[in-house]
């Protein structure tokens, strides 16, 4: 069919000749405004997070692993101390170390004789913890324990004892130094910021076994400079001064002032109960006449019970009636029994999984 | 006579203006048309017929351009032809004299005033493209010097850096507690503070004035002058964004403002400073310490050689540390630092013998635990704190003051800082500062000055030189005279 004139094009165009040809100004419109939409959503949202998040610092490696690495430090007085006693002692904690993949590290207060003169010999605890930091410096923790101090838990861990219950170990708000200091522990310290875990006895902070952390594998870890509390921590104990002061309990004392003076070093300290980390052998009886000054009625739980860590025999080598040598053995005895029984329990299990 | 019509020509082709001339001939009035030799005229008459029958039609008047297209041939092809040609493009137009009505002036009117306006309104005309950039230029400077940009520029963490500076400055020392506080002292406030003011606006920086007033809560176990550490304290919580604190006495002078902290130190840190004191030690310190069980980094003499582990920035003067000016950063060293510098058990022992109280304290604890050690470094003192030469200043034989080239200010070298350490105990503190601004001021003028002085100088030079010839030339003619 021929007609005069060409058919009129439709007025209805197919879909596809609309998107490009029909409202192609007005699609282009839109798509750049989508577009503003698009960038303009991204910078709100790169602007709230920089103004919200930029100064906090996140937490790098500040909590701690289960498999921590911690090494138990003991100082050893060769002059006072048997070969006999001295072999126990070792062989407490190799035995511990090896169980739960620790380490151990010995040395003796005569190396550090020429630091400590002539302030006394039980100073050289703290150059022999520096020591042990540069020997070990990739350790987490370190645990220094008394020579007259024994394990008497071996199964226990120091992950499950104390590092994952440290939230609710530390003691909060309570005087750092007993009875009734003014300075008072931190009541919002996080346990991720707790480089020094310590105990107190009746009347003392005690320093024969407490929890040191080695914070510069920390910082290099989270890639900032390298900066190790713990050196700082050492160091300022070990000052001149303070072992010129003639401090009546020597380090004990200086350590109980540094962490009342210093907020620096209280501001990572964690009190913990004392059979935690410290058992002694004997009750603590609170004076009277300091329950009368004071006002205060305190009960301390100081004496060892089945189950606890370690056992501290803290005094024995001071006291006249007292034989360092003869607890150790006794308690020695009970160790080595409940080794084997752990030991032949484990052996047990495995036969049984066997 | 006159004639009534016009004449007609004869039907035999010929004029008839020959009859007209007989008629009215007047030999008396001879005329150019008056010929007195019938046959010339006639031989004429018929020379001009002959001319005139040689042309058609009637003659016209022969004009140069005659015609339309002869006039605009050649302007046709390029331009548009225009017909107006008594028009102000003509070169030779004039404008027409109206008489009696005056010229015409625009703006109306004559008179001084509308002349210029009219040449100034000529000026803004040619010249609007040059006023525009002007204008621009003009009001982005006035935006920019309103709004304070280089200084925020400079302030911003970001681009300058400054704002990650604060200058603490001791001011009101003692707070006329201890000593009345004169004039001189006032003044010596104000130029300090003026000093410092300047300089932290120019390059961004926090300015904080510390209060330094007796207080009476350090009045009590030894302990004023300590206010140091606390102020930092303070100053590190009210700037969360700073790095750099920078302490300085009342009795320093920015010599050169013009050199920013981060070019004069901080760019190039590791390269300003030394962190191994034998390199300069009057304390006689002995570093590193010599025990084995220290770590690594406290037993070596740079300690680990990271610029990132600087956190204090020292100088030492002849005799020792000086915290007349020095840098603190912020960090974890900082904070234990400025813990562990005050303490009562030291400070108990040691009060008597601890003359300079942070100072000394600050050695000992140097020189005691190697863990600060390991995170202080120290600067030149000219870099930051150059003396006068009546500080730490050496008399020779003859009781003349020997200059130390670590110690001692140099107006050669530009030093940057000047602190007239210890002017207090029978010096002059206001006339040294006065001379220092002085000095810093003739060192930095502007090129202005610099060029104006400098003509004075040879203005002077040459009447010095004149004048001396002729004071020779007497003294000579007296020494003849004598003779």
């Amino acid at each position: 069919m021929h007609f005069a004139l060409p058919p009129r094009k439709t007025s209805f165009p197919p879909p596809y000749a609309r998107v490009n040809a029909i409202n192609s100004a007005d699609q282009r419109r839109k798509q750049v405004q989508y577009l503003g939409y698009l960038v303009f959503g991204v910078l709100t949202i790169y602007l709230l997070f920089s103004t919200f998040f930029s100064d906090s610092i996140p937490e790098q490696n500040a909590s701690v692993d289960e498999d921590a690495s911690v090494l138990i430090v003991t100082v050893l007085d060769e002059a006072t101390m048997s070969e006999e006693y001295i072999s126990m002692i070792k062989a407490n904690r190799d035995d511990y170390a090896a169980r739960h993949g620790y380490k151990t590290f010995y040395t003796n207060t005569s190396t550090y004789a020429h630091l400590t003169d002539p302030s006394p010999s039980s100073w050289s605890l703290i150059p022999a913890l520096r020591h042990a930091l540069t020997k070990h410096s990739t350790i987490d923790y370190i645990w220094s324990l008394s020579p007259h101090a024994i394990i008497t838990n071996p199964s226990l861990s120091l992950y499950s004892h104390i590092f994952s219950r440290l939230p609710s170990l530390m003691l909060k708000d309570i005087p750092v130094v007993p009875p009734d200091s003014v300075i008072h522990t931190f009541s919002h310290l996080k346990p991720s910021q707790v480089y020094l875990i310590l105990t107190q006895d009746a009347d003392n902070v005690a320093p024969t076994s407490f929890i040191l952390r080695n914070t510069g594998a920390i910082s290099v870890a989270a890639g900032r400079p390298k900066d190790n509390w713990s050196h700082y921590f050492l160091d300022a104990w070990f000052d001149p001064l303070y072992r010129a002061y003639a401090f009546q309990k020597a380090e004990n004392h200086a350590l109980e002032h540094i962490i009342q003076w210093h907020p620096t070093i209280l501001a990572k300290l964690a009190i913990v109960e004392q059979r935690v980390l410290n058992s002694y052998t004997y009750h603590s009886d609170i004076a009277p006449d300091e329950q009368y000054f004071t006002g205060i009625s305190r009960e301390h739980d100081s004496m060892w019970q089945q189950g606890d860590l370690i056992v501290n025999l803290k005094g024995c080598s001071e006291a006249k009636d007292r034989d360092c040598l003869k607890e150790m053995k006794q308690r020695y005895g009970k160790w080595k029994a409940s080794v084997i029984i752990l030991d032949s329990g484990a052996a047990d299990s495995k036969d049984n999984a066997a | 006579m006159s004639l009534s019509r016009t004449p007609s020509p004869k039907p035999n082709g010929g004029w008839a203006s020959r009859g007209l001339t007989d008629d009215g001939l007047d030999a008396a009035a001879p005329s150019a048309y008056s010929m007195d030799d019938p046959i010339a005229n006639d031989a004429q008459w018929s020379a001009a017929r002959g001319k005139s029958q040689t042309t058609r039609g009637y003659p016209t008047i022969q004009t140069k351009n005659e015609g339309f297209f002869k006039r605009t041939r050649r302007q046709v092809s390029q331009v548009l032809p225009t017909f107006n040609t008594f028009s102000p493009k003509d070169k030779n137009w004039r404008d027409q004299e109206k008489l009696g009505r005056g010229r015409w002036y625009p703006r109306g009117g004559t008179g001084q005033i509308s002349t210029v306006r009219t040449y100034l309104g000529n000026v803004l005309r040619k010249f609007k493209f040059v006023f525009l950039v002007l204008g621009v230029v003009a009001l982005l400077t006035t935006v920019m010097s309103r709004a304070n940009i280089r200084a925020r520029y400079r302030g911003n963490s970001r681009l300058g850096g400054g704002s990650k500076f604060v200058i603490i400055l001791a001011a009101n020392e003692d707070g006329g507690v201890t000593d009345w506080k004169g004039p001189k002292e006032w003044a010596i406030e104000r130029d300090s503070v003026k000093n410092k003011r300047l300089y932290a606006a120019r390059w961004g920086y926090n300015l904080e004035i510390a209060d330094m007033s007796t207080k009476k809560r350090y009045a009590h176990e030894w302990r004023e002058s300590w206010e140091k550490v606390d102020i930092i304290r303070n100053c590190m919580a009210k700037y969360p964004e700073a790095e750099w604190f920078w302490w300085l006495d009342l009795n320093t002078f920015i010599m050169e403002p013009s050199i920013s902290l981060q070019n004069h130190i901080f760019n190039h840190l590791s390269d300003n400073v030394y962190r191994d004191i034998n390199y300069y030690n009057p304390l006689n310190i002995t570093h590193p310490p010599n025990s084995v069980f220290l770590d690594p980094a406290s037993r070596s003499p740079t300690s680990d050689n990271l610029t990132s582990s600087i956190d204090l920035v020292l100088a030492q003067d002849c005799s020792g540390f000086t915290l007349g000016s020095f840098f603190v950063r912020r960090s974890a060293f900082a904070d234990q630092l400025l813990d562990i510098w005050w303490d009562p058990v030291l400070y108990e022992q040691k009060h008597m013998e601890w003359e300079h109280k942070e100072q000394d304290a600050l050695e000992h604890i140097y020189t005691s635990q190697p863990y600060i050690r390991t995170h202080v470094a120290f600067i030149e003192q000219r870099k930051i704190n150059s003396y006068p030469s009546a500080a730490c200043g050496k008399q020779g034989p003859l009781g003349e003051v020997i200059l130390d080239t670590k110690v001692h200010y140099n107006e050669q070298d530009r030093d940057f800082l000047v602190n007239m350490a210890g002017c207090k105990w029978g010096r002059d503190c206001w006339g040294e500062m006065y001379l220092f601004r002085e000095l810093s001021n003739r060192l930095n003028r502007n090129l202005w000055h610099r060029l104006a002085d400098w003509t004075k100088e040879r203005f002077n030079g040459a009447k010095e030189s004149v004048s001396g010839k002729k004071d020779e030339e007497t003294i000579a003619e007296e020494a003849g005279v004598k003779q």
